[in-house]
């Protein structure tokens, strides 16, 4: 008979064996998992697309930022929309939309328009969707984009007329297309508070190219195309989209080239991206992007600032355009960035409607490269005595990890040719931007990242008054030139407005953009369908396998 | 007066005493929990005003000093610190613990999503902690100042030495990238995911609605994504109890009790088992409440590496976002877990040793 130390044995051997037993499974692949949808498989036509973006609600109402909208683009519809492969927006569930009169946009939308929960989709819920945005006005909302929008009526079930503050506000079809634009269920959604994503999603409220199925909150969402979306872009190419969220660049990149993902999109590093260009199992696929970096002067408080001692109006703008003859883009594009950010000589990022690059023609040597002899020329010719003392200020931890090393090199092309002494400090970004709006910074880095694509956008919030950079600069010429451009219904009139407005600030040079950054995305090698245009949205419905 | 007669007063006093001893005592400890939280809460909630506001952090540098300013006026953030922190003391005790403000979720929705997610990395973390530190700690004594006594220390040093998130990383890189046997990191695959979510009744541990599946594929799944997240904290304790272990299992072996029983002729591997190995694990059981503490700190650095979606995942997030509210939600309950598995700890060594109790 066994003792109970043997027992006790016996049993200790029993609990390793199967604890050694459970650890050895553990390293076995896992087949024949099936994670489908209500159809119960994915099957072959579904691809995996993975992202570290953040998402932080599905209500529109309540977002302002990519990683919802790259979610939103997805599942809900939008008046006007961007086909693909242009910036340029177009009628998407309406049916025409036009200025009825100088303040009054009026939009009709197609007929037996649906959601994928089997509600109509009708006037009401347009004028639902733009009263609630004005009602709720939450802080991490878009609904500040509304600014020019005094009141929405539904006249019939097929009509909305939405009535503007100004006249011929020509942005506002882009409006619609923005964050701001997405249009929602009024059966499913509150119109006084935001909508919890479990509910918007247990609604079905979606008639986007595609409807949400199965929901985590920044870990998986999968998408099943939605067959009644009658939009001006098409039916998806593929029936399910399953997006995967990871928490690092690292994972993400390792996810693509193991074969784990489909396609990754957004972030990836640029070392990480170096390395996936030299990868044959992938395809990497660049498209111009609407974030750009800017360095910004205050005219105030730079060398012969308003502000300063030896205050001069003149000697300040050739500390500017010297700076613009230093700066070497192509350095900065490729050697700290290895091409995810590209040169950008334009206050209007490449692929919107009338950006031109004056800076270009205007500073460095013609053909993008720095000019020390034109930068030492427009100082003596404005009596400026070199070195020029200048203090440049970043934000280590705002713009990516990348800052370090952007800055120090654009003080480094800055004293290359002894033209400039740089004091480069770097502060983290509450306290940067509290005081950089208080005129603390003579220089200082900036980035942007559009609203909706239209040149505009990278106009009135910089140069027209009260705008948010308050660095002091104000030229009335640039300001009525970019206010008529914003009302000027002509196409042809309004591309030369902008075109001219550009032109002008080049030479004043408030700000100094320097870079733009790039849309990348790696996908596996069968993969198609890949479009990155100057939407700046990538939509999953053109992706096919 | 006989040693019997000279004993009994002192047994009898000792016994009429130690009830009302051991009741003070977890009274005590208890009540001990509500300052201990409260002032965490208030620290972290005057700190994270230090670093800034989610506002700023996110549109700061889009909008006009008046626009920022309205909407900081009208998310309250520029009221009086203090008006805000009484404010704030007052949802609390109503039990309101607020919505984050970057994304519009209630805070108890957080703890419940993403605490199982923690919760089940220290359980997994904890079991290796313990098949680890004790067994070496063991076999360290029994080998006392040998070369395998001499390597496990070594190796015990440098398990609480290394910091987790280097150590996350070097598993990662030659476990999932170099050798490909585990994955990256996450819970669980995405199809994994996707079916554990649609259970009915799911618990939000992995591990257990995979096992109520029965699926065997579902379960190697998750277990092989718990495996180099549970390693990497994990062995941070695991070095801890192995020195604990070898040094308690040494000093019980040198006790008199054990001398009589070597003398009585026990050989030296049944008095290594049986007589001082239990008494040896007492003082584990003391430290286990401060390493999980520990372990809850380390679960943040090793959450992130890993990308486990747990609390501590989600803390560094909002953290990076300036989400005060969100932090200070996550922080006031990580903290009341702490205390009150640190009063469990100490209730269950006052009722083994009563020595605790005074």
């Amino acid at each position: 008979m066994a003792t109970t130390g043997q027992r006790r044995r016996a049993f200790s051997a029993v609990g390793l064996t199967a604890t050694l037993a459970l650890v050895l499974a553990s390293c076995a692949e896992t087949e024949n998992i099936d994670g489908g949808g209500s159809d119960g498989e994915d099957g072959g036509g579904s691809i995996s697309v993975g992202t570290t973006d953040v998402v932080t609600s599905l209500d529109p109402a309540g977002s302002y930022d990519n990683g919802s909208f790259s979610v939103q683009n997805q599942v809900y519809p939008f008046l006007m929309n961007t086909p693909y492969g242009s910036p340029d927006v177009e009628p998407d569930i309406a049916e025409s939309a036009e200025f009825t009169e100088p303040t009054e946009y009026t939009v009709t939308l197609k007929e037996g328009l649906t959601f994928a929960n089997g509600n109509e989709l009708t006037s009401s819920d347009v004028k639902f969707t733009f009263d609630r945005q004005l009602e709720i006005a939450d802080p991490n909302g878009p609904s500040s984009l509304l600014y020019n929008l005094e009141s929405v009526e539904a006249p019939d079930d097929l009509t909305v007329v939405f009535t503007l503050a100004s006249e011929d506000d020509q942005t506002f079809p882009q409006i619609l297309s923005s964050p701001v634009g997405p249009i929602v269920d009024e059966d499913v959604f509150s119109p006084t508070e935001l909508t919890s994503s479990e509910d918007i999603v247990e609604g079905n409220a979606f008639a986007g190219q595609y409807a949400i199925t199965d929901y985590t909150e920044n870990e998986l969402i999968r998408y099943q195309a939605f067959e009644d979306y009658n939009g001006l872009l098409e039916a998806p190419e593929t029936d399910v989209v399953t997006a995967q969220y990871f928490t690092e660049e690292t994972q993400l990149k390792l996810a693509v080239q193991e074969g784990d993902i489909d396609l990754a999109y957004r972030n990836l590093s640029p070392t990480d991206l170096g390395d996936l260009r030299e990868d044959e199992n992938v395809t990497v696929h660049d498209g111009p992007g609407g974030e750009i970096r800017y360095i910004t002067f205050d005219f105030n408080s730079q060398p012969f600032g308003a502000d300063t001692e030896d205050a001069d109006e003149e000697q300040a703008l050739a500390v500017r355009q010297a700076a613009a003859n230093l700066l070497d883009r192509e350095a900065l594009s490729e050697e700290i960035y290895q091409g995810t950010y590209t040169p950008l000589y334009s206050y209007v990022p490449e692929g919107l409607t009338g950006a031109v690059e004056p800076l270009l023609e205007m500073y460095g040597d013609g053909e993008g490269g720095p000019d020390a002899e034109a930068a030492a020329a427009a100082l003596e010719e404005a009596g400026v005595e070199t070195p020029v003392e200048l203090n440049l200020q970043y934000s280590p931890d705002h713009y990516g990890n990348s800052s370090d090393e952007e800055y120090a090199m654009i003080e480094s092309q800055l004293e290359a040719d002894g033209l400039f002494d740089v004091n480069l400090q770097s502060t983290l970004w509450d306290t940067y931007n509290a005081e950089r709006v208080e005129g603390v910074y003579p220089a200082y880095q900036l980035g942007w990242f559009p609203d909706y694509s239209d040149a505009d956008n990278y106009l009135s919030p910089f140069f027209q008054e009260d705008n948010f950079l308050a660095n002091g600069y104000s030229n009335t010429e640039v300001q009525e030139t970019i206010l008529e451009q914003t009302s000027t219904a002509d196409e042809a009139e309004r591309t030369a407005l902008i075109e001219e407005a550009q032109e002008m600030v080049a030479e004043d040079l408030s700000t100094l953009p320097y870079l733009q950054g790039a849309q990348v995305a790696v996908s596996a090698n069968d993969i198609t369908g890949v479009t990155l245009d100057a939407s700046f949205k990538f939509r999953y419905a053109s992706l096919t396998r | 007066m006989t040693i019997a007669e000279q004993t009994a007063p002192t047994a009898a006093a000792g016994k009429s005493s130690g009830g009302g001893g051991l009741g003070r005592y977890i009274l005590v400890r208890f009540l001990l929990i509500i300052p201990t939280v409260f002032i965490l809460v208030t620290l972290v909630f005057f700190l994270m005003r230090v670093v800034g506001d989610p506002i700023s952090a996110s549109v700061g540098g889009r909008l006009t000093p008046d626009q920022l300013a309205a909407r900081l006026a009208e998310a309250g953030y520029d009221r009086p610190v203090m008006v805000q922190y009484f404010e704030y003391i007052g949802q609390i005790f109503t039990g309101d613990f607020g919505r984050t403000l970057t994304d519009n979720r209630e805070i108890s929705e957080i703890l419940v999503t993403y605490g199982t997610g923690t919760l089940e990395l220290v359980f997994f973390s904890l079991v290796v902690a313990l098949a680890v530190g004790i067994p070496l700690g063991r076999f360290a004594a029994y080998r006392r100042d040998q070369i395998p006594d001499a390597a496990l220390r070594i190796f015990a040093i440098l398990c609480y030495a290394t910091p987790v998130f280097f150590a996350a990383l070097l598993l990662k890189l030659v476990f999932s990238v170099w050798l490909g046997w585990f994955p990256l990191g996450g819970r669980a695959s995405t199809q994994t995911q996707l079916v554990l979510d649609r259970i009915s009744g799911s618990t939000g541990i992995n591990i257990i609605d995979a096992l109520r599946t029965g699926r065997w594929d579902l379960i190697s799944d998750v277990l092989s994504h718990a495996v180099l997240p549970a390693v990497a904290l994990g062995l941070l304790t695991a070095g801890v109890f192995l020195r604990l272990v070898r040094t308690n299992l040494i000093g019980t072996l040198s006790m008199d009790y054990v001398d009589a029983a070597r003398s009585r002729g026990v050989r030296e591997g049944r008095l290594l088992r049986k007589h001082a190995y239990k008494p040896a694990l007492i003082p584990i059981i003391t430290v286990m409440g401060m390493q999980i503490a520990l372990m809850l700190g380390g679960a943040i650095l090793t959450e992130t590496a890993f990308g486990w979606r747990g609390l501590g995942f989600q803390l560094a997030q909002y953290l990076g976002a300036r989400d005060f509210v969100a932090v200070q939600g996550i922080v006031a309950l990580l903290a009341v877990i702490v205390a009150l598995t640190n009063f469990a700890v100490d209730v269950i060594a006052a009722l083994i040793d009563p020595r605790v109790r005074y």
